[in-house]
């Protein structure tokens, strides 16, 4: 009988073992779905577009805001001299100027109206004006900071308004007029914050533009934690979402973010030099001395003024005395 | 077989003699061993048969119980994955309408925004239903519910600035349609590529799990072969009726599986290669359409500066054209999608061309403009066919793992059956032979 019975245990045995090996290819729960590791961080699509000018200034030169001076008389809005940039731009029917879509105040667009307003672009207005006899005959191409000098050497804009630094690294790429604004880096801090520069930031966030020289500077103070933004704009979402507690940058820019959040201000004095000029290509020379003899009109007769009050007044202070134009390149 | 050769070693003053058997008398002791050790062989044969039937019954129930139990689960998977991308659809086609809309400027048309609203709402609620389904995507879908909540916060805040004339609003725009990249597709298509590879997991068991049967049916019919042969050779019986009845039995529930499971394999194969292979490239082509879409609004709303977003514009829509061309070459119910598309991708060009020609104001108008003839009509006409298409292919899959299914849980109730009846017959036939020797 036991033999018997150890036959019945093993075939018994192989049934089940049969059967269980059925079950198991057959069972239907399945380990938890996960995410692969993340990629190093991705970007998020949008281009780099500091707006803050670099000011590096390693080639020299004698002085980087001497422009070429002005003829004598403008020309009569509509007249241009034959053969001049002028007067091609005149036979195009447009001006196309270089601008910023995002700087508040500078240069960005209106949602409601959808045109592009700033203090830059009264300026680029008052040059259409001056060649047209109409500050409307004018195409805006927003760019980034990065495409500036490329669009002015290639000839696909006429002239570049947008927050930019006159140096002597720049004038060997492209010419300047004279200084039209001189702004600085400042710093934007929470209201009520005893900070008022960026030593008092020892510890804390500090926001600026990725590869901008704004970003460059806080190198200078090794106990600021450094964080890139994709934009000035992008430094702000940031500020907002409490990612960092500070954003430095030319006053003027950061006089546009706070224009956008009242719970921002820009404190303290400037510790760098940025003067703004209207960018143009090289080889116009005349149409360079043509936007300075502009650019002199607009400060004598008191336009300067009255732009800067709209946009600048109220968030950096009456007016500072219009730059004195030099020339003598 | 071999075994029976034990109880012939048994020494007989192990257990009390058994009973004289009646018939003839009592020839000597050497035919005694001979008499006794044939009845015990075929006890021994009779149980072996009889656990062959029990294997064949279990065998048979588990692997069409298996089988179908495999074709649920792949529909359940497919549906599953339909609910995933839905869900992926329904957040770019989202991206897609506020991204639009942002051109407009202050005020999205209410249109939009209510398509926008309706997307989202689609999206939470596939995210609760998937995690209902699967409880193994349970841990993503709610990495995922966590992503759509930061997407739709920040284009509320992206709307609150825009609300207020601020350029802000365009940044928290940006950098929410950046975050969704980021973080919520990633996630969707972790959880789509978790859910393909268990549908072809599952197809793939639907086909070879039966097999078992097959083969355990097989050495059913050889272990009634080898038994009938031996068993005509010891009783000078040629039929024995019970194990022949088992037989026929038995073969003709092999050929019924075999043609059950031919059927579900060459379906399974149809599926796969057909509606569910129609099914994926439709859904990819419209996750990529979507995409595409949200980057030619992305491209205008950066105006000048969205160079990398018209690179995406092109990857996407070439991802959808390929799959669409894919689609088209099986299935001629996507044609309306396909064609809307084309005219789709050459309004987008002109919408481009007025861009890059300084154009700006005439590329948004072209690109916010909803009447007939417009890229957004066009985009609408595929958007409409393409789910129509993906509808129907989708459908198809159901009723295809459907119909697959059908029949196998009675053939699992009838090889267990038959199984048992083997077993039954077996006991039967080679108790008679047992009891002649009694």
């Amino acid at each position: 009988m036991s033999a018997r019975r150890r036959l019945h245990g093993w075939a018994l045995s192989g049934v089940v073992t049969a059967l269980l090996l059925l079950a198991g290819c057959t069972a239907g729960a399945y380990t938890d779905t996960v995410v692969p590791t993340p990629a190093p961080p991705a970007s998020d699509g949008s281009t780099s577009t500091p707006t803050s000018a670099p000011t590096t200034q390693s080639p020299q030169c004698a002085d980087p805001l001497a422009s070429y001076a002005p003829t004598d008389a403008l020309p009569a809005p509509g007249v241009m001299p034959a053969g001049s940039t002028m007067a091609t731009i005149q036979s195009r029917g447009r001006l196309v100027v270089g601008v910023s879509g995002d700087s508040l105040l500078l240069g960005a667009r209106n949602p409601i109206t959808g045109r592009i307003e700033g203090f830059d672009i009264d300026l680029a207005r008052q040059v259409s004006a001056a060649i047209f006899g109409d500050p409307d005959k004018i195409e805006l191409r927003v760019i980034t900071a990065a495409q500036r000098i490329p669009l002015l050497q290639s000839g696909e804009v006429d002239l570049v308004a947008r927050n930019m630094t006159i140096t002597c690294a720049r004038w060997e790429q492209v010419a300047f007029s004279a200084e039209y604004y001189l702004s600085g880096q400042k710093v934007l801090v929470p209201l009520g914050s005893t900070a008022t520069s960026l030593a008092d930031l020892a510890g804390q966030r500090v926001c600026a533009p990725a590869g901008s020289t704004s970003l460059a500077k806080l190198a200078d103070f090794p106990a600021v934690v450094p964080v890139s933004g994709t934009t000035h704009t992008d430094c702000l979402v940031k500020f907002q979402q409490g990612k960092v507690d500070a954003i430095t940058g030319d006053d003027t820019v950061l006089a546009g973010l706070a224009a956008q959040d009242p719970y921002a201000e820009v404190v303290g004095a400037a510790f760098t030099q940025e003067p703004y000029g209207l960018a143009m290509s090289s080889a116009a020379v005349d149409l360079v001395r043509f936007v300075n003899g502009v650019l002199a009109q607009t400060i004598a007769d008191g336009r300067w003024a009255a732009s800067y009050a709209r946009w600048l007044e109220p968030s950096l202070g009456p007016p500072p005395a219009p730059p004195t134009p030099v020339y003598g390149r | 077989m071999s075994a029976p050769t034990r109880p012939v070693a048994a020494p007989r003053s192990q257990r009390p003699a058994p009973p004289p058997p009646p018939g003839p008398a009592d020839p000597g002791d050497q035919p005694v061993l001979a008499r006794r050790s044939t009845p015990a062989r075929m006890r021994a044969v009779a149980v072996a048969l009889v656990l062959v039937g029990l294997l064949v019954a279990g065998g048979a129930a588990l692997s069409f119980l298996g089988t179908d139990g495999s074709l649920a689960r792949a529909d359940a998977n497919a549906a599953q994955l339909v609910r995933l991308q839905d869900i992926q659809t329904s957040l770019v086609r989202a991206d897609a309408d506020v991204t639009n809309a942002f051109l407009v400027g202050g005020l999205e048309p209410v249109e939009q925004r209510q398509d926008y609203d309706a997307a989202v709402a689609t999206a939470v609620r596939q995210v609760t239903a998937a995690a209902r389904a699967q409880q193994a995507d349970g841990t993503v879908l709610a990495d995922l519910a966590t992503s759509i909540q930061d997407y739709t916060s920040t284009i509320e805040l992206a709307r609150s600035a825009n609300r207020q004339a601020l350029p802000l609003g365009a940044q928290y725009l940006k950098n929410a349609s950046a975050g969704l990249r980021d973080q919520a597709l990633p996630q969707l298509a972790a959880l789509i590529g978790a859910n393909e590879r268990r549908v072809d997991a599952e197809l793939s068991a639907a086909t070879s799990v039966g097999t078992t049967v097959v083969v355990l049916a097989l050495l059913g019919l050889l272990g009634l072969a080898v038994a009938m042969v031996w068993l005509a050779r010891r009783t000078h019986r040629y039929v024995n009726l019970p194990l022949a009845t088992a037989t026929v039995v038995l073969t003709f529930f092999l050929v019924v599986a075999a043609v059950a499971l031919a059927s579900v394999s060459s379906t399974v194969g149809s599926v796969d290669r057909g509606s569910y292979a129609t099914s994926r490239a439709l859904a990819q082509a419209r996750i990529a359409a979507f995409d595409a879409k949200a980057n030619e609004s992305l491209t205008l709303v950066a105006r000048g500066s969205g160079a990398a977003f018209e690179e995406a514009w092109k990857a996407s829509a070439a991802t959808t054209t390929t799959q669409l061309g894919a689609v088209t070459s099986g299935a001629s119910s996507s044609s309306g999608a396909s064609s809307a598309w084309t005219q789709y991708t050459s309004l987008h060009e002109q919408i481009r061309a007025a861009d890059d020609g300084g154009q700006w104001e005439g590329a948004v108008a072209l690109a916010v403009s909803r009447s007939a003839g417009s890229a957004n009509a066009a985009f609408t006409a595929f958007d409409e066919a393409s789910s129509g298409a993906l509808a129907t292919s989708g459908a198809d899959v159901a009723a295809s793992l459907q119909g697959a299914r059908s029949g196998l849980v009675p053939i699992a109730v009838g090889g267990a059956l038959v199984g048992l009846l083997v077993a039954a017959l077996a006991w039967r036939g080679i108790g008679r032979r047992i009891e002649e020797y009694r």
